[in-house]
């Protein structure tokens, strides 16, 4: 019983774990169908942001909050120097992304050096769940990616702002001759895919060995849950994650990590092949 | 108001459309742009906009140049677009779609207005539907209920009464007449269906190969028919 209920929180945990580094991808590429290869070194950079701040003196709360702006900053540089020069045209996109991929991890080389980091946990504390010990930060990375999947949920389907963003998304010609200024929305629109993903870094940092590498793993499962999930749809990236993560959390524990890796692209690709356009695009034909 | 003069404009895999294009539509006036297919009638509305760069040439409205500024500009300067096909957000609703046409505009936050609904009592029983649901006619009204929900000085309108049922071609007609009879609102208007020509416009000029070639007061292609067969019979 204690083991089973361990095995559920762990794949809730990583579910919402994957969510958290899922959200900004699911708007700059579910939404804005850009393919942003360099996604996990926004994530990465979210990480480093904390790694300064606390070599700084600073807080690891006070990096949190931090580590949203710098990465919306970035995001707007990267989107006037980069993206803007791309948008629909996928096979530059995915090239452009990829370098840029590089060059941020080249620099973080650079600036911190090839090692790995490491940032203390700011929870140490763990908590008792029925009959099992839980560690306190995972239930806090669980409450963060809960709130930020809602919040964004109500910022793109319950608010003006969202409903701007997703007309000129889905109609950009019209949205512009209804006198919607469309380059300031794929600006602010980048940007808040950016911040999503600098924040989820830093909500991570403290569980993960911090170092230039730590964007891969996670990017790959981020396409997938999006990608069986359906593109375009936040339900759909839940349910997305949350089968990526279960299924990978699950197999590992009564098998092995990759056994789990094994499985979990195995489903992607029966997903994928029955349902092309994710589980929420419907069936084929 | 509207001042075109010498527009030239094309496509990079099309070449030139526009040939160097003169037209005025004055304060009220509602004109008619007549011509067979793939003349130019739709990219010189798209020039207008600036979704189409033009290569020479000028637009003005008002004294302002907007010769090749971006859409959403020529949007704020008070003219209004409704396209080929409508173009409406078919995924979300009839009151979203309206709100869309407000709120790109300065101090355009607020409300959908009632008057609106009373122009056109279909959408207000639509207003909680999703728009993609609605038939042709329907979704007509609502793209021009969102171009005009803004009270534009100039509506340009590209083709309404494709893909709507004849007895809502004339309502639709109607409804735009009275709309710019009471708010002083220009109708520049493409058009192949003469009775909409003659319901919404004084006059009507023919596009023939990038240029205005010809015109007349609307009322008299009712009885002659040689301009009509002369520029638009295949």
């Amino acid at each position: 019983m204690a083991a089973v209920l361990l095995i559920a929180l762990d794949a809730a945990n990583f579910t919402l774990a994957l969510l958290l580094v899922t959200l900004g991808l699911v708007i700059i590429f579910g939404l804005m169908n850009v393919i942003n290869m360099a996604h996990g070194e926004l994530f990465l950079l979210g990480a480093y942001t904390v790694v300064l701040v606390e070599r700084r003196g600073g807080s690891f709360w006070v990096a949190l909050l931090l580590a949203p702006l710098a990465l919306a900053v970035a995001g707007l540089l990267i989107e006037e120097l980069v993206i803007r020069h791309v948008y629909r045209r996928f096979i530059d996109t995915i090239l452009a992304t990829w370098g840029l991929s590089i060059s941020l991890k080249q620099a973080v080389i650079v600036v911190f050096g090839p090692t790995a980091q490491q940032v203390e946990n700011p929870l140490p504390q763990t908590v008792t769940i029925l009959t099992t010990l839980y560690p306190g930060y995972r239930l806090f990375i669980m409450a963060v990616a809960v709130l930020l999947a809602l919040g964004t949920f109500f910022l793109f389907y319950r608010t003006r702002l969202g409903l701007v963003a997703r007309a000129v998304i889905a109609n950009r010609p019209m949205a512009a001759s209804l006198g919607l200024n469309t380059r300031r929305m794929d600006r602010m629109t980048f940007a808040f895919g950016a911040a999503l993903a600098g924040l989820a870094g830093a909500v991570m940092a403290p569980l993960m060995s911090v170092d230039p590498q730590m964007g891969v793993g996670f990017l790959i499962p981020a396409f997938l849950s999006i990608l069986v999930g359906g593109t375009g749809s936040l339900l759909g990236t839940v349910l997305g994650t949350t089968l990526i993560a279960s299924a990978g959390t699950v197999v590992a524990s009564v098998w092995t990590q990759i056994a789990a890796q094994l499985v979990v692209f195995g489903l992607a690709i029966v997903v994928i092949r029955l349902f092309p356009r994710g589980l929420t695009g419907g069936r084929r034909g | 108001m509207l001042v075109i003069s010498g527009l030239t404009a094309g496509y990079e895999d099309a070449g030139i459309v526009l040939e160097g294009i003169d037209l005025e539509v004055g304060a009220g006036e509602s004109v008619a742009l007549m011509g067979r297919n793939g003349m130019g009638k739709t990219t010189l509305l798209r020039a207008i906009m600036g979704h189409v760069r033009p290569t020479a040439g000028r637009v003005t409205f008002d004294g302002r140049d907007l010769t090749g500024r971006p859409p959403f500009v020529v949007s704020n300067a008070g003219i209004a677009y409704v396209p080929q096909g409508r173009e409406i957000f078919t995924d979300f609703t009839v009151e979203e779609n309206l709100l869309l046409g407000l709120l790109g505009k300065k101090g355009g936050a607020g409300r959908v207005p009632d008057a609106i609904y009373r122009r056109f009592p279909i959408l207000a029983e639509r207003r909680g539907q999703r728009a993609g649901t609605m038939s042709g006619g329907e979704q007509q009204q609502l793209a021009i209920a969102r171009a005009i929900i803004s009270r534009p000085r100039l509506l340009l309108l590209d083709e309404p009464a494709e893909g709507v049922q004849p007895s809502l071609v004339t309502a639709i007609a109607a409804t735009v007449s009275a709309i710019s009879r009471d708010e002083g609102m220009s109708v520049l208007l493409v058009e192949q269906n003469l009775d909409l020509v003659l319901t919404l416009t004084t006059r009507c000029l023919f596009v023939e190969n990038g240029r205005i070639v010809d015109q007349s007061e609307s009322t008299r292609l009712r009885d002659d028919a040689t301009l009509l067969d002369r520029y638009l019979s295949v």
